[in-house]
C-alpha cells in the first residue's frame, strides 16, 4: 500500500513539474553590449518597470565585447536576440544571417541636445582640418565598425583616400586620449564617457562628428531577433518590446534616476558624477527604426567603401510589426 | 608511402570538417565547406595586396625573432656558464616567464608607437624567454668530462668555449629557436588583430567583422603554412649545421 502511495506521489509531482514547465514563459537569451544601451540594461536593472517580464517572457542578458562574437553566438544557438550597430546588422544580412531588426536603440543625430561620436585631434598640433590628416593616422575602435565607417566617410569628404592617404588603426577607447596627445595617432574617436573626460582634461580639439561625416542622422544601435524565435514566440517578442518601449520612455523622462539605478546595478562602471553629466545619444521614445538611414548606410558601405559584395534589402531586414502600435 | 603518412591525419581532419559542414548540424557561416575555404585561399594567392599582408607579418615576426635569437643565445650562454650572471638573471627570467607579455602591449604601443616597432618589440620579448632558458640549460649541461679533457690537453678558455661548449650547446639553441619561432607567428597575428592597419592579423579581424568565416579560415591556413615553412627551414638549417646530431637519426 505504501509503495502504491509513493508511486502516486511521484507521478503527481512529475505531472506538476511538467505543467509548471509548460507554463514557463519563453526565455529570451539576449546578447548585449557595453555602451549606449541604457534602456536595454534598465530592463534587467529595474525589472519593476517591465510588467510583462517573468509573465510573458523571461530575459537573460549576456554581455559581449564585440559584434562579430554576438552573431557567432547566435549562429551557435547560444542567444536569440541582441543589440548591434546598424552596419553590423547589414553585414550580417549580407552573409545570409536570418535576423530581423525589430527596434531602434539610439541614433547618431545632429543637435546640441544629443551626443554624436566625435573625432578629435591635438589642439596645438599640425592638424587644423580633416585634409591635414594626409600622411597621418586615425584611431578607431575596431576594423569595420561604425567608428571605422565614420572615419573613412570623414576622410573621403575631405578628398583623402583611407588606407592610402591616411591610415586607420584600431585602438581601445580608453587609450585614445593619450594616443592623440602623444602624437601616436593624428586623430582619435571619442564616445561617452571618454569624450567628456578627455575634453575636460583639455588639449584636444574637435575635427568632425559621425553625423558630419555621413551627412545625416542615422541609426547607431538596433535591436534584433532571430527569425526562428520571432516565428515561434511572437507574443513573447511583442511583450518584450512593449516593456522595452515603456522602459525607453521612463529612461527619457527620468534619465538621472535611471542612470543612478544602472550604476548601482553595476551596468556602468564610470564614476557616477561623470556618468550623470555625460551627453546622451538620441533615442526614439517609440523605438522606431529610421529605415531610410540604414538604406543610405548600406549604399555607402557598398558603393564608397566596397565593404559589401552584394546589395542588402534593408526593407526586408527591418520588421517593426512587433513594436506596440 | 612513408612520406604520405603524415598527410593521412590531415586528410582525416579535412574529411571530418567537410562532413560536419555538409551535415547541416551547424550553420555554414560557422562551418564553411572546404570548397569555399579553398576558393578564398586561391584568391589570397593571386591577389598581390594580400600577399603583401603576409610579407608584412613575416618581416615583423622574423625581425622580433632574430633579435631574440641573438640576445637570447648570448644571455643563455652567459647564464649557463657563469654562476654570477645566472644568479643575477635567473630570478628575473623564472619570475617573469609566466607573465603574459601580451598584457604589456598597450604600454609597448605608447613607447614604440602603433606601427611595426611595438609588435617587433613584443615578439622579441616573447621569443627571448624560451631561447634563453633552453640555451642556458644546454650550456650548463655540457659534459664535464669533455671540458676536463680539453683542459688537460692545455686548451685555453676561449678554445674550450669554441671547440666544446658551443658545439655541445648548439642543439639546445636550435631547440629553443624551434619553440620561439611559432611563438613569433602567434604574437604577430595577435598584435595585428589588436591594433594594426596591415598584416595577416588585420586580415583575420577584417574577415571576422563581416562574418566571412571562409576568408578568415583561408588566412588561418596561410598563417599555418607560413609557420610550417619557417619550422622546416629551421630544421633544414639545424641538420646542416649540427651534422653530428641530425634530428632524423633520433629514432634509429
Amino acid at each position: 500500500m505504501k509503495r502504491i502511495a509513493c508511486l502516486l506521489l511521484a507521478c503527481v509531482s512529475i505531472a506538476l513539474q511538467i505543467s509548471a514547465d509548460a507554463a514557463e514563459p519563453p526565455l529570451i537569451r539576449f546578447g548585449r553590449g557595453f555602451a549606449a544601451e541604457e534602456q536595454v540594461w534598465l530592463m534587467s536593472a529595474r525589472p519593476d518597470l517591465t510588467p510583462n517580464q517573468g509573465k510573458r517572457y523571461q530575459l537573460k542578458q549576456i554581455l559581449f565585447q564585440a559584434n562579430p562574437q554576438r552573431f557567432q553566438a547566435y549562429l551557435a544557438g547560444e542567444i536569440d536576440a541582441g543589440t548591434a550597430p546598424g552596419l553590423s546588422v547589414i553585414f550580417a544580412n549580407e552573409q545570409g544571417l536570418d535576423i530581423k531588426v525589430v527596434a531602434s536603440v539610439c541614433m547618431e543625430a545632429a543637435g546640441k541636445e544629443w551626443f554624436s561620436t566625435t573625432y578629435m585631434t591635438k589642439d596645438d598640433g599640425p592638424v587644423r582640418s580633416v585634409k591635414d590628416l594626409k600622411g597621418g593616422t586615425v584611431g578607431v575602435v575596431g576594423i569595420k565598425t561604425a567608428t571605422d565607417l565614420w572615419a573613412r566617410a570623414g576622410l573621403l569628404n575631405a578628398g583623402l583616400q583611407p588606407d592610402k592617404d591616411t591610415k586607420v588603426v584600431p585602438l581601445g577607447f580608453p587609450a585614445m586620449g593619450d594616443a592623440v596627445r602623444t602624437g601616436k595617432v593624428s586623430a582619435g574617436t571619442f564616445v561617452e564617457p571618454f569624450y567628456s573626460a578627455e575634453a575636460a582634461k583639455g588639449g584636444l580639439r574637435k575635427l568632425f562628428t559621425a553625423v558630419d561625416a555621413v551627412g545625416y542622422d542615422h541609426e547607431l544601435l538596433d535591436l534584433w531577433f532571430g527569425e526562428k524565435f520571432l516565428k515561434s514566440n511572437p507574443e513573447a517578442v511583442r511583450a518584450f518590446l512593449a516593456d522595452y518601449v515603456a522602459v525607453t520612455k521612463y529612461y527619457l523622462a527620468n534619465t538621472a534616476q535611471a542612470k543612478r539605478d544602472l550604476h548601482k546595478a553595476g551596468f556602468v562602471r564610470t564614476p557616477l558624477e561623470i556618468y550623470l553629466k555625460n551627453a546622451d545619444w538620441k533615442r526614439d521614445p517609440n523605438a522606431r527604426v529610421n529605415v531610410e538611414s540604414l538604406k543610405k548606410l548600406s549604399t555607402f558601405m557598398r558603393e564608397k567603401l566596397n565593404w559589401l559584395e552584394k546589395p542588402v534589402n534593408v526593407d526586408a531586414l527591418v520588421d517593426q510589426s512587433y513594436l506596440p502600435r | 608511402m612513408r612520406a604520405l603518412r603524415p598527410l593521412l591525419l590531415i586528410a582525416g581532419v579535412l574529411a571530418a570538417w567537410e562532413i560536419a559542414s555538409r551535415s547541416g548540424l551547424w550553420n555554414p557561416l560557422l562551418f564553411p565547406s572546404l570548397a569555399k575555404i579553398a576558393y578564398e585561399f586561391g584568391l589570397f594567392l593571386v591577389q598581390p595586396e594580400r600577399l603583401m599582408e603576409a610579407w608584412v607579418s613575416l618581416y615583423r615576426a622574423l625581425g622580433g625573432f632574430a633579435l631574440a635569437a641573438v640576445a637570447g643565445v648570448l644571455l643563455g650562454m652567459l647564464m649557463g656558464r657563469s654562476s654570477l650572471i645566472a644568479g643575477l638573471l635567473e630570478p628575473l627570467f623564472s619570475g617573469t616567464y609566466a607573465v603574459p607579455k601580451l598584457a604589456l602591449f598597450p604600454i609597448f604601443i605608447f613607447v614604440f608607437g602603433i606601427g611595426s616597432l611595438s609588435k617587433v618589440a613584443l615578439i622579441f620579448l616573447e621569443c627571448l624567454y624560451p631561447i634563453v632558458i633552453v640555451t642556458c640549460h644546454g650550456a650548463r649541461d655540457v659534459n664535464r668530462v669533455l671540458i676536463w679533457s680539453a683542459q688537460n690537453m692545455g686548451a685555453s678558455r676561449a678554445a674550450i668555449l669554441r671547440r666544446v661548449v658551443i658545439p655541445a650547446t648548439v642543439p639546445f639553441i636550435f631547440a629553443g629557436c624551434r619553440v620561439a619561432l611559432p611563438v613569433a607567428m602567434i604574437v604577430v597575428v595577435i598584435t595585428e588583430m589588436i591594433s594594426s592597419a596591415d598584416g595577416l592579423g588585420y586580415l583575420v579581424i577584417y574577415s571576422l567583422s563581416s562574418l566571412k568565416t571562409d576568408r578568415m579560415l583561408a588566412v588561418v591556413i596561410v598563417i599555418s603554412l607560413l609557420g610550417l615553412a619557417l619550422d622546416r627551414a629551421l630544421v633544414f638549417l639545424r641538420n646542416r649545421l649540427v651534422y653530428w646530431d641530425r634530428l632524423d637519426t633520433y629514432y634509429v
